[in-house]
């Protein structure tokens, strides 16, 4: 009796002394009961909302109030409510009990967004304000200079409405005009008058050719990417280099050169490549080559750590030696998911060359940018619906080859005559001519390469001279801070408005009538469309509507979140199992109890998990929506740039690759939690 | 004749997998390995043909000694092993006709072999063994587009093109459906019948021993608990190779 009394007392001193711990320091309660990422986790967390909430204060004078003399923030109510939390989560875990974080995560969640509301300057108001200016544009956008028709002898350039006038003309018996596509075919992309006025008219083949370049560009870094990935590969799968003496080091070296690549977007690249190798082309080829080597090499690499080891013991017990096993046990395992990847991102590489030009100088997105700056809109709505059209192009090959490579089936060998072997003769003399084609267009120089401008060297150096002084370190901190939260509430609408619209997109839930199936085919389609289109090309439409500004980098993001997260959740929706369904239906259940019981909890972890990921996106495309007028940290790195200091984008960048390596550590450890 | 003697496998994390292995298999016979899973079954196959290094011991083939043999030679010796895995260890996604194909790897020239360039008469070799195992029809199909019993037997038919004198058969019907398992005995046995070819085959279902081998040796913990003819098997031994907490089960 005694014995247990004595035990029962010292496990309450325990107790006492694990939330004693966990008052002091959150998550330390936590952590000593062997649960370590939880208590870092609650631990970092902590620090991280009372830093921002005297930021948010010292800085925006968010959520203040005044006691006499002490100023302070009224948020740290939730934050005081957070810290109880983690005592009480710190006691139930020593008692067993079941410990729910919801109360933590809606303490974090309800900061978070309130400062983020105030930093990315959202007002919703000045969406209805300045509605007719976003109407003036739309209009332009919505009415893109595709045709020509005769007025009076003189051709006139014309958009959908001359098509349905015509119709129109038709019906009721009136002479009708003859409408063509745009007397030069460079017209369908761009209208020389509304220019011309502001000084050097852009030429009307200007846009068709950059949209080729941007093929161009993306085609050849999807070549030199996949050459420089394969090799590179190999040295970053964990089975391999385990084997070699000294490989775990470069395994972890290559890891993380890979990781960094990966972080730094390919505009920002663009932005170190210039220095570099000058204006151009060039320079988007190598920002997206390096990006994209970087990105592919991680897959590749994680491809062959799952390689089935059965065929490699299968063939070397037949004799095989290792280029054998290499060739028959290895390569047909690995051949299909790395052309698989690299149509992947051929698709992905498309869509950042339309971008690129920003800053590089090269592709559609050069063009993009002056048609912003001189506020041509109809040109840059001839641009958007040419991008969408292009890269809905790709996208549809893309998809449509993964899916022969996953279904491959191989074919009997026979006989082959003369027009079997011309047929891939002819096949590689065209691959062979485009590429020569794309390397002349892109302008590659690997002159350059090696023999950059002489300031390279200087720019280099002031480059790699962090300056971490505190105007500089201040506004940097504040710029990220605004990316960061900008990123998560365009991950957030874009995600409430896209939850609803995938049920529609499902194919499985919509199957039903001709109405629903109609609907289905309509959302998809919304879907695909707007997600053809990056972001960065979207900020132009927000700036003008609601100014520029972080709020219209988080609605450009939004809408890009919209479309993406619209898809990977329909296609969640679409891949859950029949079986619960069936099961709760046995049970007597109705329509909405079985939506509760079957569909819902198969799909939330999902749903949760593609947020979360959609969120690690969306802070590497925040990083560059400045150069598009959208705030944050890419206006500071374009000022920087723009203004020669060096050091200081230097710093910028640093900034940006911890930022987005931590982001992507975190949503990944959180969407393995998740899973 | 195969010899084995005082065979030993201890792994780097230290478990002994093969203690002290002393057995003999004559030309022609069709031995049965039993044993509970983890007794060393696999460990012991896999040492015949050098796919595990053994620790210590000798194995000895018609006068070559394996355990001494290098490089080549290992490679020499293993040609004329067939194996059979429990997995069947297929390439998926290749067709049927160059997983089999691939079985001739150890006969020809690795630079044509690279290129896949093989002989009318291998070529040819690989559809008279699919016609042995009953898949002529299957040659072009991809191999994981057949079902489990059909994967197996295109497993023996690249066995059969490395023409071996032996075949080493790891649990190979342990994951087929109980009534596949006769199907594939039937020609592990055929192949033992009628072309003299030894087998050695580690089997979980005692009604199989009976059925198809003419020997059996039984394991446990590393060691060689039992050795003798399938119907020597009484109730003590089983209790003895599988525990006291076992039953006889049976298939079919």
């Amino acid at each position: 009796m005694t014995d247990r009394n004595k035990q029962n007392v010292e496990s309450h001193q325990k107790l006492f002394l694990i939330s004693l711990c966990s008052l002091v320091i959150p998550g330390l309660g936590q952590f000593l009961q062997k649960k370590h990422w939880r208590g870092f986790t609650i631990f970092i967390s902590a620090i991280l909302l009372a830093f921002l909430i005297s930021w948010a204060l010292t800085l925006y004078g968010i959520a203040k109030i005044n006691f006499g003399i002490l100023e302070t923030s009224w948020l740290f109510i939730p934050l005081v409510i957070f810290w109880v939390w983690n005592v009480i989560d710190s006691v139930n875990l020593r008692t067993g009990k079941t410990a729910s974080p919801l109360p933590g995560i809606l303490c974090t969640v309800c900061i978070l967004f309130i400062v983020a509301w105030d930093v990315t300057e959202v007002k919703p108001s000045r969406l209805v304000e300045r509605f007719n200016d976003a109407k003036t544009v739309a209009t332009k956008i919505a009415n893109p200079d595709f045709f020509a028709v005769e007025v009076n002898g003189v051709s006139e350039i014309c958009s959908w409405d001359c098509l349905w006038s015509n119709f129109r003309n038709k019906l009721s018996g009136q002479p009708t005009q003859i409408i063509r596509f745009s007397e030069n075919p460079g017209d369908i992309f761009g209208r020389i008058k509304s220019v011309s006025s502001l000084g050097d008219p852009i030429k009307p083949t200007f846009v068709a050719g950059k949209l080729i370049e941007t093929i161009a560009i993306g085609l050849m870094a999807t070549i030199f990417s996949t050459i420089v990935a394969i090799p590179l590969s190999f040295l970053g799968a964990k089975n391999i280099m385990e084997r070699v003496s000294g490989g775990n080091f470069i395994y972890y070296v290559m890891r993380t050169i890979f990781n960094v690549g990966r972080a730094v977007d390919t505009v920002v690249w663009g932005i170190l490549i210039i220095v570099w190798v000058g204006l151009g082309s060039f320079a988007g080829v190598i920002a997206l080559t390096i990006h994209s080597a970087a990105a592919l090499a991680k897959l590749f690499s994680e491809e062959i750590e799952h390689i089935d080891s059965g065929p490699i013991e299968a063939i070397t017990a037949s004799g095989g030696n290792t280029l054998q096993v290499i060739r028959y046990g290895v390569i047909p395992q690995i051949i299909p998911s790395f052309l698989g990847y690299t149509l992947l991102r051929w698709d992905i590489n498309m869509r950042s060359a339309t971008v690129v030009g920003f800053v590089a100088g090269g592709g559609i997105g050069f063009f993009v940018l002056e048609t912003i700056r001189m506020g041509a809109y109809q040109q840059y709505a001839a641009a958007l619906w040419a991008v969408a059209v292009v890269i809905i192009i790709v996208d549809t090959i893309s998809s449509r080859l993964r899916e022969n490579i996953i279904l491959d089936k191989p074919k009997a060998p026979r006989k082959r005559g003369v027009i079997g072997y011309l047929k891939p003769a002819i096949y590689i003399l065209l691959g062979l001519a485009a590429f020569i084609y794309c390397w002349n267009i892109t302008e590659i120089n690997l002159g350059n390469l090696i023999q950059p401008g002489p300031t390279f060297l200087q720019i280099l150096k002031d480059f790699t001279r962090i300056d971490l002084s505190s105007d500089v370190l201040n506004l940097v901190t504040k710029q990220i801070i605004i990316t960061i939260l900008q990123a998560m509430l365009a991950t957030f609408l874009g995600a409430i408005l896209a939850a609803p619209a995938s049920f529609l997109a499902a194919k499985n839930l919509t199957g039903k009538s001709r109405f629903l199936a109609w609907l289905y085919y309509l959302t998809r389609s919304v879907f695909n469309f707007l997600r053809s289109i990056e972001a960065l090309l979207y900020a132009a439409i927000f700036v003008f509507w609601v100014g520029i500004g972080p709020f219209a980098g988080m609605l450009a993001l939004a809408v890009t979140t919209f479309a993406l997260i619209g898809k990977l959740f329909s296609e969640a929706i679409e891949n859950i199992e029949s079986g619960p369904i069936e099961a709760v239906n046995a049970t007597g259940a109705n329509r909405l109890q079985m939506i509760f019981y079957a569909i819902i909890p198969q799909i939330v972890p999902s749903f949760v998990s593609y947020i979360v990921y959609q969120w690690d996106i969306n802070i590497r495309m925040a990083t560059i929506i400045g150069f598009a007028g959208g705030g944050g940290i890419g206006l500071t790195l374009s000022t920087y740039f723009g203004s020669l200091q060096y050091h200081k984008a230097g710093t910028v960048v640093l900034f940006i690759v911890v930022v987005v390596a931590l982001m992507d550590f975190a949503s990944a450890k959180i969407r393995e939690i998740l899973v | 004749m195969l010899k084995i003697e005082h065979l030993r496998k201890v792994y780097p994390n230290g478990v002994v997998a093969l203690n002290d292995v002393n057995f003999s298999v004559n030309d022609g016979e069709f031995l049965a390995v039993i044993g509970l899973s983890g007794s060393g079954k696999s460990t012991l196959l896999r040492c015949i043909n050098r796919l595990i290094e053994p620790t210590s011991g000798r194995i000895t083939w018609n006068k070559t000694d394996i355990t001494a043999a290098k490089g080549n030679e290992i490679r020499n010796i293993r040609r004329q092993i067939g194996m059979i895995f429990q997995q069947f260890n297929l390439v998926k996604r290749s067709s049927v006709y160059t997983n089999v194909l691939s079985g001739r790897l150890g006969y020809v020239d690795t630079l044509p072999s690279l290129l896949q360039i093989f002989s009318k008469e291998d070529k040819d070799k690989v559809l008279s063994n699919l016609a042995q195992v009953d898949l002529s029809e299957k040659a072009h199909v991809r191999a994981d587009s057949l079902s489990g019993g059909q994967q197996q037997r295109v497993g023996i038919a690249r066995a059969l093109m490395q023409d071996p004198k032996m075949i080493l058969a790891d649990e190979p019907v342990a994951s087929l459906d109980p009534v596949l398992a006769h199907s594939i005995l039937k020609y592990l046995e055929q192949l033992n019948k009628e072309r003299g070819m030894t087998v050695l085959c580690s089997l979980h279902f005692l009604d199989l021993v009976h059925r198809y081998a003419t020997r059996a040796i039984a394991l446990k913990d590393g060691n060689v608990v039992f050795e003798g003819l399938p119907k020597q098997i009484d109730d003590i031994q089983f209790k003895a190779i599988y525990g006291q907490e076992a039953e006889k089960i049976s298939i079919i």
